[in-house]
């Protein structure tokens, strides 16, 4: 017959065992019995502890996500050169490693969207544009540059526009976050993207980052507030 | 025109299926990252390949555990990019204050919160067979270990459980 110490063991790992060896033993020991009692009580309380509440949610898909595409003209061309002559500068520090924060949520973000980042001067389609950016109350003036990729995205649990402006410098990543607001700007620098993160008032906030390729933190501080500046919120 | 309504169709029965299914994949992502925000990332994400590879689902009986390897599969995936070196579990905690909050009494808001600190290896079989009604075999197959392992580190999970909410584990088996 089985002993105690490998019934307990037995149990422990899976309580509701219905294996006839182990009830055997149950039935013929009092005490594992008790002992397996007192276990299926706080089995209950472990299931009852893993049952956090969750929504069931409508957004199920995202069938909203639009595909990019470059077959529209170059809608976005005229002032991409203008692009680096903000005035602004944004200031602030540099931050390495900032883990589970919403810098590194972006960059996590950018290893899932390889394509975004080619290089070129054909704008994406602009009724996908729209799309894109009518969910989240804003339009983009034709200053902005060409818009290259533009993309509904899952980020943080809300569907946040996600595009790549193309400047002379290279393309710039930038994701709408109005469900994100922040204090104040911060600057990131984390797995070969250097970024900013800048607050909108009523707005959230923007982020806005380049793969690391000599550009300056100045450089997209200027950017940042340039794209800042294209923005036309339409709620 | 029959293409369009098929698509249809076939896109209102994936949306049902993964409608029905999300409050337990959203548990599952939870519990595997311990991070609301980012559970419903992996969630949304798993979704969408999902969608991609329905062909796959050759069973919709089974779609459940299809959904569960993917969720699994999308936070790996979401772990390597975010390559995390270090969980400080006590700020995961503090995060998740409301959830822990929410429960109807003080002892399944303790027990949630060890289950937090248990490690990763032993808190993912406990939240496949209690939560999700994996048998033995089935997380053993889910997580490529053998059997025993599996037992193994159930066991171990409900003995930390144990000690960290104050059982009287006097009679509890030592390793």
């Amino acid at each position: 017959m089985m002993d105690h110490t490998s019934y307990r063991s037995a149990i422990m790992a899976d309580p509701r065992d219905a294996d006839a060896e182990l009830r055997a033993h149950r039935e013929a020991c009092a005490e594992c019995r008790a002992y397996t009692e007192q276990l299926l009580k706080f089995e209950a309380r472990i299931e009852r502890a893993l049952r956090v509440d969750m929504p069931g949610g409508t957004e199920v898909l995202p069938f909203a996500r639009k595909s990019r595409s470059f077959t529209g003209a170059r809608r976005w061309l005229a002032i991409a050169a203008s692009v680096l002559l903000g005035t602004a500068i944004v200031g602030g520090i540099w931050l390495t490693l900032p883990q589970r924060s919403l810098a590194a949520a972006v960059v996590a973000h950018m290893a899932g969207e390889p394509d975004a980042w080619q290089r070129t001067d054909i704008a994406v389609d602009a009724p996908a544009l729209q799309d894109v950016l009518k969910n989240s109350n804003l339009r983009l003036k034709p200053k902005a540059g060409i818009v290259s990729y533009a993309s509904s995205c899952s980020f943080r649990g809300h569907m946040v526009p996600h595009l790549v402006v193309q400047t002379p410098k290279g393309p710039v990543t930038v994701m709408v976050l109005v469900h994100e607001p922040l204090r104040k700007s911060m600057q990131f620098e984390e797995q070969g993207y250097r970024g900013t993160l800048v607050p909108v008032p009523g707005h959230g906030s923007l982020a806005v980052l380049m793969q690391d390729s000599g550009v300056s933190s100045a450089e997209i501080a200027r950017i940042a507030a340039q794209v800042d500046d294209s923005i036309v919120w339409t709620h | 025109m029959n293409d369009q309504v098929g698509g249809k169709q076939r896109r209102a029965r994936f949306q049902a299926l993964c409608q029905s299914l999300r409050p337990d994949l959203l548990r599952f992502a939870f519990w595997l990252s311990r991070d609301r925000a980012l559970a419903e990332d992996v969630v949304q994400e798993s979704m969408l390949r999902a969608w991609k590879a329905q062909d796959s689902l050759l069973n919709e009986a089974a779609a459940k555990p299809w959904l569960l390897t993917i969720v699994r599969r999308e936070y790996a995936r979401t772990f390597e990019r975010k390559r995390f070196t270090t969980v400080d579990v006590d700020e995961l905690i503090a995060k998740e204050e409301p959830t822990l909050a929410a429960a109807e009494e003080q002892d399944i808001a303790d027990v949630r919160a060890a289950i937090m600190k248990l490690p990763d290896e032993y808190r993912e079989p406990l939240v496949l067979q209690v939560l999700m009604g994996y048998s033995t075999a089935e997380i053993a197959r889910e997580l490529d270990l053998s059997g025993a392992a599996v037992l193994t580190r159930l066991y171990r999970a409900r003995r930390q459980l144990r000690a960290a909410c104050g059982e009287d584990t006097a009679l509890d088996p030592q390793e």
